[in-house]
C-alpha cells in the first residue's frame, strides 16, 4: 500500500507535517508537489492520477484542504480534515474551529486526510522519495495573480505585531494623535471601534471587529474602548491585550491581560514618554 | 383586451413556483371578511381608511347598476327583475353615490394637498386617471337615474333616489338625454375595465385573493427551501421572475403603491435606498415586462440589480412592519429574503462585513466565533442545573440563544430569568454546551443550507432529551424555535421569559414592588409582530413601575436596527437605534425597558452613541430589582 502526501512545496511546515502523519499509515510514502500556476481541481486531477488506489495525505492549510476536498469530490469519496490521530480507519479530527475533538470513522476503501496544523513534528522531504506533478490546466481555474492591498506604506491592521486601538473615549479625531505617536513607536497599526468610524473619526478601513479587520497581534492595546462583543470578536486573537479605561466597570477589563483605569490622555502619552526615554538612554 | 390581459395574468401565476396555501380555511374566511369586505388593515389610517372604504363598498353596493345599465342600453324600458323596482335600493344607491364621491373629494384632498411622503416614488398620474375615471363612473350613473326619472322612466318610486330625483329637477329633459347618460356610464366602465388590468388598479381583481392566501398563523416563519427534491424542481430563492412563486406574483400584481410600507419602513425612515414599495413594484414591472420571456422559457435577467438594486436588499431588517401594514397582504419579507437567498447561496454577492457572522455560525455555532465550551460560563456559580445527555427532561428548558451565553450586556436579563425562575420554584435546565445558534441569522441572510443544518441538530438534541416545554429569552430563537423547527420535526410549547414571568406574577409565586419609575417598553420585532407578545411583558412593566408608551408601540413597533441579521452588518446614514432612542427619549421616560437582547445591545449603544440619559434595561432585570427593594 502506497501513501501519496500531498505538499505546498519540500520545505513547508505544514506540509512537513503531514509527512509524519503519512508514516504513522504504514505504507510507502510518496512526497508530490505540484508545479504551476494554483488550480485546486486541475491539482487534485493531477494527484488523483499519480496516486492509483493509494491513501492521499496532506496538510490542514487553505491550500491542502481545497485540494483535498476536490480530490475527494472527484472520486466520490469521504475526507477528514484536521487530523490528529489515525488508528486503522478510525481517527480523531478536530472539529468547531479547534474546540471540540471528534472520534470518528472513515467507511471507505481508502483513507483521504490533512493533518491538523501543528499535531505533528515536521519531518524533511529528503526522507522520502518525492516526484513533481505537472497538471493539464485545460479547463481549470487558476490563480493568476495576487493583488495585496495598498496600505500606504504602514503596516497594515491585519499583519501588525502590535495594534493600538481607540473607542468612544479618545473622544474626537485630532484625539488619535497621540495614539499615532505611540503606534509610529512601537512600528504598530492604529485600529478604533465601530463608534469611531460611525462617527467619522477614523475610516472603516481601520475598524477592528465583528464587521471590520479581525486582528490577531502579540500585544493589543485597547484605549477608551468599552469592550462590547462585537469588538472583542475583532481582538479575541490577540496575544495580550492592554486595557486603558477610565471606567472601572468597562467590560473590556474582563477581556485584558494588563488593565490600567485612568485617563487614556494622560496614560498613552506617558507610555510614549516611557518609551521614547528608554530607549534613548 | 381585458380578457386578454386577465389571461396572460393568470398563466404567469400558474407558472410560478408551487407554494401550499390551502391550510387553516377557516381563519382564510375570516380574513376575507375582515381585510377585504371589513377593511380592517386600511382602517389602521382612519382619514384613508374611511376614503377607501365609501369607495369600495360604494363599489359593492353599485354592482347591480352596471347590469342594469346593460339592460337598459339595449332596451330603454327594462331593467334588473324586482331589484330594478326597488325603492330602498335606489335610496341606498344614491346613498353610495353620495358617499364614493365624498372618498373621491377626499382622495384628492389628500393626493394634493396633504401629499404625503408615502407617495414617493408612487406612479401619481395613473392615480389621478383611476380617480377620474372612478368619479366619471359615478356622475353618468346620478345623470342616467336623473335622466330617466325626469323622462318618467322610472320603475321605482321617484322619491326614493332623493339625489337623483333632485337632480332631474335641475337638469333639462330631452328624450335622448337618459341614452346619452346611459351609453356614456357604459363606456366609461369598459374603458375602465381595458385599463384597470394594465394598471395599479387592478388590486379590484388580485387583492381578495391575494389576502385569502397570506399567512394565517406562524407569521415570522419563512417557506423552507427543499433540498430533497430532484434539481429541477430545487428551489434557491429568486434570481430570476422564473424563481417567483406564485404568491409572489399575486404580491406583485395586488399593490396599489399606496406607501404604506414605505411609511413605516426603518430602513426608509433613516434615508436608506430601501422602500418596501419600490421592491414589490420593481418586482412587478420586471415580471410584466420579461412575462411573454418567462411563459416562452426564454433567458431571463436577474431580479437583483436590474428590478430592485441589490443595496434595497441588504437595507433590510425583516422587522415586518411593511407586511402588517399591507391592506392587500403583500408578504415583502419573502421577497427580500427569496432574494438574498439567489445572492448568498448562488452569487456569493453580499455585503462582505457579514462574512464572519456566516462563516462563524457555520464552523462552531455562534455569531461571534466563540468557543462553544464557554458556553455555559455565564451561569457559573449560579446553580443552574445543565441537561446532560441521556438525563431527564425538565419540566420548562430555558433556551439561552447565543446574545445571552456570551455578550456582557445580554446576559444579564439570562441572569435575572434564572434568579426569578429559581425564586418561584420553577423546575427548569439549560442545554449548555449542547446548544447552538437556532440558524436565524444565516436563515435571514439567505443562506438556508446553514440555517436546516442547525434545525436538524437542535431538533435531535431537544427530541432526543425530550423537552416539550422552552422558554426564551431571545426573540429570534423564540420565532425560529417556535415557528420554523415544526418544518424539521420538532414541537414544543414555546414561550418568552416575560410570558412565563407574567404567568409567575399572576399566581402569586413573584410579588414585586411598584417603584414611581417612568418606564417606556420598547416591543422587540420578533416578539409583538412576528409572535403576538406584547400584553405580558406590559403586565411586568406595570408591575414595577409607571408605564408610558412610545407613539409606535405594539405590532406597530419601530425596529432597534438589529434584525434579519444586522446585527452583524453595517449601516449607511442615520442609524435606526439612535432614532428609535430619540422616540424613547421623547416619552420622558428614565427607563428603557426591552425584553430581547438584541434590542439591549442596539438600543444601548444608542443611548450612549447620541449622549442621553436613558437605562436601557430587560423587563426581567427590573423585575428583579423589584423584589430585591
Amino acid at each position: 500500500m502506497t501513501v501519496v502526501v500531498f505538499m505546498e512545496s519540500p520545505d513547508d511546515e505544514l506540509s512537513r507535517q503531514a509527512l509524519t502523519l503519512a508514516q504513522s499509515l504504514d505504507g510507502d510514502v510518496q512526497a508530490v508537489t505540484v508545479d504551476g500556476p494554483y488550480a485546486p481541481a486541475a491539482w487534485a486531477k493531477a494527484i488523483v492520477e499519480a496516486a492509483g488506489d493509494a491513501d492521499v495525505v496532506g496538510p490542514g492549510s487553505d491550500r491542502g484542504n481545497e485540494v483535498l476536498a476536490h480530490v475527494a469530490a472527484q472520486l466520490d469519496l469521504p475526507f477528514a480534515a484536521n487530523v490528529t490521530e489515525v488508528r486503522g480507519d478510525e481517527l480523531t479530527r478536530i472539529r468547531w474551529g479547534g474546540t471540540l475533538l471528534e472520534e470518528a470513522r472513515l467507511h471507505a476503501p481508502r483513507r483521504l486526510l490533512t493533518a491538523a496544523p501543528f499535531a505533528f513534528p515536521p519531518l524533511s522531504v529528503e526522507s522520502t522519495q518525492s516526484r513533481v506533478l505537472t497538471p493539464e490546466l485545460d479547463g481549470a481555474v487558476a490563480v493568476v495573480d495576487h493583488v495585496a492591498p495598498d496600505t500606504g506604506g504602514k503596516v497594515s491592521l491585519a499583519d501588525a505585531k502590535v495594534v493600538v486601538s481607540g473607542g468612544r473615549g479618545v473622544g474626537s479625531a485630532e484625539g488619535f494623535a497621540i495614539l499615532e505617536e505611540l503606534a509610529a513607536l512601537l512600528d504598530a497599526a492604529v485600529g478604533c471601534s465601530r463608534v469611531v468610524t460611525s462617527a467619522g473619526w477614523r475610516p472603516h478601513t481601520d475598524q477592528v471587529g465583528q464587521t471590520g479587520t479581525k486582528v490577531s497581534p502579540d500585544l493589543y492595546i485597547a484605549c477608551g474602548i468599552s469592550g462590547a462583543t462585537q469588538h472583542i470578536a475583532g481582538c479575541k486573537g490577540a496575544k495580550k491585550l492592554l486595557a486603558i479605561n477610565a471606567d472601572r466597570e468597562a467590560t473590556i477589563f474582563a477581556h485584558a491581560d494588563y488593565a490600567v483605569v485612568g485617563d487614556l490622555h494622560e496614560i498613552v502619552p506617558a507610555i510614549t514618554a516611557e518609551l521614547r526615554k528608554a530607549r534613548s538612554s | 383586451m381585458a380578457g386578454r390581459r386577465a389571461l396572460f395574468l393568470v398563466r404567469l401565476v400558474r407558472a410560478g413556483r408551487p407554494l401550499d396555501r390551502t391550510d387553516d380555511l377557516p381563519r382564510r374566511v375570516t380574513n376575507e371578511a375582515t381585510i377585504v369586505l371589513g377593511q380592517r388593515k386600511l382602517l389602521q389610517r382612519l382619514v384613508p381608511g374611511l376614503m377607501h372604504a365609501a369607495i369600495f363598498w360604494g363599489f359593492i353596493v353599485l354592482f347591480p347598476t352596471i347590469v342594469m345599465a346593460a339592460i337598459g342600453a339595449v332596451d330603454r324600458g327594462a331593467t334588473l327583475p324586482w331589484l330594478g323596482a326597488q325603492g330602498w335600493y335606489m335610496a341606498m344607491v344614491d346613498a353610495f353615490v353620495l358617499a364614493v364621491l365624498a372618498g373621491i373629494v377626499v382622495a384628492v384632498w389628500i393626493r394634493k394637498v396633504v401629499r404625503p411622503r408615502r407617495f414617493e416614488g408612487s406612479h401619481l398620474g395613473e392615480a389621478d386617471l383611476i380617480l377620474a375615471l372612478i368619479a366619471l363612473v359615478v356622475l353618468t350613473l346620478l345623470g342616467w337615474h336623473a335622466s330617466r326619472i325626469a323622462a318618467g322612466l322610472n320603475e321605482w318610486p321617484a322619491h326614493a333616489s332623493f339625489l337623483s330625483n333632485w337632480v332631474s329637477t335641475v337638469i333639462p329633459a330631452p328624450r335622448v338625454l337618459d341614452r346619452v347618460f346611459v351609453w356614456a356610464h357604459l363606456c366609461v366602465i369598459l374603458t375602465f375595465l381595458c385599463y384597470l388590468p394594465y394598471s395599479k388598479h387592478l388590486h379590484i381583481a388580485t387583492a381578495a385573493v391575494n389576502v385569502f392566501f397570506s399567512r394565517t398563523r406562524r407569521r415570522g416563519r419563512l417557506e423552507p427551501l427543499r433540498f430533497d427534491v430532484p434539481e429541477s424542481e430545487m428551489r434557491f430563492g429568486a434570481g430570476t421572475v422564473r424563481d417567483l412563486t406564485w404568491k409572489e406574483m399575486v404580491d406583485a400584481f395586488s399593490c396599489t403603491e399606496c406607501g404604506r410600507c414605505q411609511d413605516v419602513c426603518p430602513a426608509y425612515a433613516t434615508g436608506k435606498v430601501l422602500s418596501p414599495k419600490l421592491v414589490i413594484m420593481g418586482v412587478r414591472d420586471q415580471l410584466f415586462a420579461e412575462g411573454p420571456d418567462l411563459l416562452a422559457g426564454e433567458a431571463l435577467k436577474p431580479i437583483a440589480g436590474n428590478g430592485v438594486p441589490e443595496e434595497m436588499i441588504w437595507d433590510c431588517v425583516t422587522c415586518g412592519a411593511c407586511v402588517h401594514e399591507c391592506p392587500v397582504s403583500i408578504e415583502h419579507i419573502d421577497h427580500i429574503v427569496d432574494l438574498r437567498r439567489d445572492l448568498v447561496m448562488m452569487q456569493s454577492s453580499f455585503p462582505s462585513e457579514a462574512e464572519s457572522m456566516l462563516r462563524d455560525v457555520e464552523r462552531v455555532g455562534n455569531p461571534w466565533g466563540k468557543p462553544q465550551g464557554d458556553r455555559e460560563s455565564w451561569a457559573e456559580g449560579l446553580g443552574v442545573r445543565v441537561v446532560q445527555e441521556g438525563e431527564p427532561a425538565p419540566e420548562i428548558l430555558y433556551w439561552v440563544g447565543c446574545a445571552a451565553a456570551y455578550d456582557e450586556r445580554a446576559r444579564v436579563a439570562a441572569e435575572s430569568t434564572v434568579k426569578l425562575l429559581q425564586r418561584a420554584g420553577v423546575d427548569f435546565a439549560i442545554l449548555g454546551a449542547r446548544e447552538s445558534c437556532t440558524g436565524d441569522p444565516a436563515r435571514r441572510m439567505g443562506n438556508e443550507y446553514v440555517f436546516q443544518a442547525y434545525a436538524e441538530q437542535n431538533v435531535a438534541t431537544l427530541n432526543e432529551s425530550g423537552v416539550t416545554k422552552i422558554v426564551a429569552s431571545c426573540p429570534h430563537c423564540l420565532n425560529s424555535l417556535g415557528n420554523e423547527y415544526p418544518d424539521f420535526g420538532g414541537r414544543y410549547e414555546v414561550m418568552h421569559h416575560t410570558q412565563l414571568l407574567a404567568e409567575l406574577v399572576r399566581d402569586g409565586k413573584l410579588e414585586p414592588a411598584k417603584s414611581e419609575t417612568e418606564i417606556t417598553y420598547h416591543d422587540s420585532c420578533y416578539l409583538a409582530r412576528h409572535n403576538d407578545v406584547a400584553v405580558e411583558p406590559r403586565e411586568l412593566v406595570a408591575a414595577v413601575g409607571k408605564p408610558v408608551e412610545m407613539a409606535k408601540h405594539g405590532k406597530r413597533t419601530f425596529c432597534c436596527g438589529a434584525g434579519g441579521a444586522h446585527m452583524w452588518m453595517e449601516e449607511r446614514g442615520q442609524p435606526i437605534n439612535e432614532e428609535r432612542v430619540r422616540q424613547a427619549a421623547e416619552t420622558g421616560a428614565e427607563t428603557l425597558a426591552v425584553a430581547c437582547p438584541f434590542c439591549t445591545v442596539m438600543l444601548d449603544d444608542g443611548v450612549r452613541s447620541s449622549g442621553r440619559q436613558l437605562r436601557v434595561v430587560d423587563v426581567s432585570t427590573l423585575l428583579v430589582e423589584s423584589l430585591e427593594d
